[in-house]
């Protein structure tokens, strides 16, 4: 019988201080996740009413966007860790393609989540409607504000792709940014069924 | 193996499908959010394994979302099926 060993990695990908910050980010989330979910208690009625105004598809669209941009996120990953001497310049560019794909559906949700915020603000709901909307608004424009930075991060890497800039022995910001990517799509994983379909 | 990624995003799509006719077809119940909130702790652990890689680094690196995912879960459950306490 055959045992495959795997040597465990000593340090996440990318650098340090980005999973401080994603222990961080984690962390603000779940205090806005959980403040929802207990505040929901004393109201159910009034968040189950108020729920009935999102779009579960435009949910559902976005949820699916950001696990492909993940997925392409990581091809691009793979592309540049796998890197020979003799095969930077087709990694990187092998790496930019997925990203731009990344860089598309970053697009495609921000494009949806605006148009879902102007439905919601043209119905004259704020912060101040309701606790339910309170919660909505707090934890989807913040975590749009999330998607907005990930993507201007993907698209720096993007350019440096571009270049070639990304070496074998030289590929921490690419996975530093694509760690982030990871977080804000964790992040939506919950989100997602917590605001959108529990009820 | 090679194929990981792929069956990775595969399961991910199938349980957010999954997730959203609960919702759209009004499906969801007392006994059936327990389910969604265990398929959300796979795909959240899918992600933390597989897209972020923590699959293979040191334990340590790993257990820390995976015990904030399975905390958040665990309390958004409680906050769910915890009886309401009646107010005077």
């Amino acid at each position: 019988m055959s045992k495959s060993i795997t040597v465990k990695e000593k340090y996440p990908p990318g650098d340090f201080a980005i999973w401080i910050i994603i222990y961080v980010e984690l962390v603000t989330f779940a205090l806005l996740f959980l403040g929802y979910a207990f505040s929901r208690r004393s109201h159910i009625e009034m968040f189950n009413d108020s729920q009935l105004l999102l779009n579960q598809t435009s949910g559902f669209i976005n949820t699916l966007i950001l696990i492909t941009s993940s997925y392409f996120v990581v091809k691009a990953v793979k592309s540049v860790t796998s890197m020979t001497k003799e095969s930077i310049k087709e990694s990187n560019l092998r790496a930019s393609k997925w990203l731009l794909y990344a860089i598309m559906c970053g697009i495609a949700f921000l494009v949806i989540k605006l148009s879902e915020f102007i439905h919601i603000f043209g119905q004259g709901i704020t912060l101040s409607t309701n606790k339910f909307f309170m919660f909505y608004l707090l934890l989807t424009v913040f975590h749009f504000m999330h998607v907005l930075l990930g993507s201007i991060i993907l698209f720096n890497i993007y350019k440096k792709t571009k270049i070639h800039g990304y070496m074998p022995d030289d590929y921490k910001g690419f996975e530093t940014g694509a760690s982030y990517w990871h977080m804000v799509d964790l992040l939506w994983i919950v989100l997602f069924p917590l605001v959108y379909i529990i009820r | 193996m090679k194929r990981t990624l792929e069956y990775v995003w595969i399961i991910l799509v199938i349980l957010t499908i999954f997730a959203y006719l609960l919702g759209y077809l009004k499906l969801i119940s007392t006994s059936l959010v327990g389910i969604l909130l265990i398929s959300t702790f796979i795909k959240g652990q899918l992600v933390i394994d597989y897209f972020m890689g923590l699959k293979t680094v040191q334990l340590k690196y790993r257990l820390i979302p995976t015990i904030w995912l399975g905390i958040v879960i665990s309390l958004i459950a409680v906050a769910y099926y915890l009886p309401v306490a009646a107010t005077h």
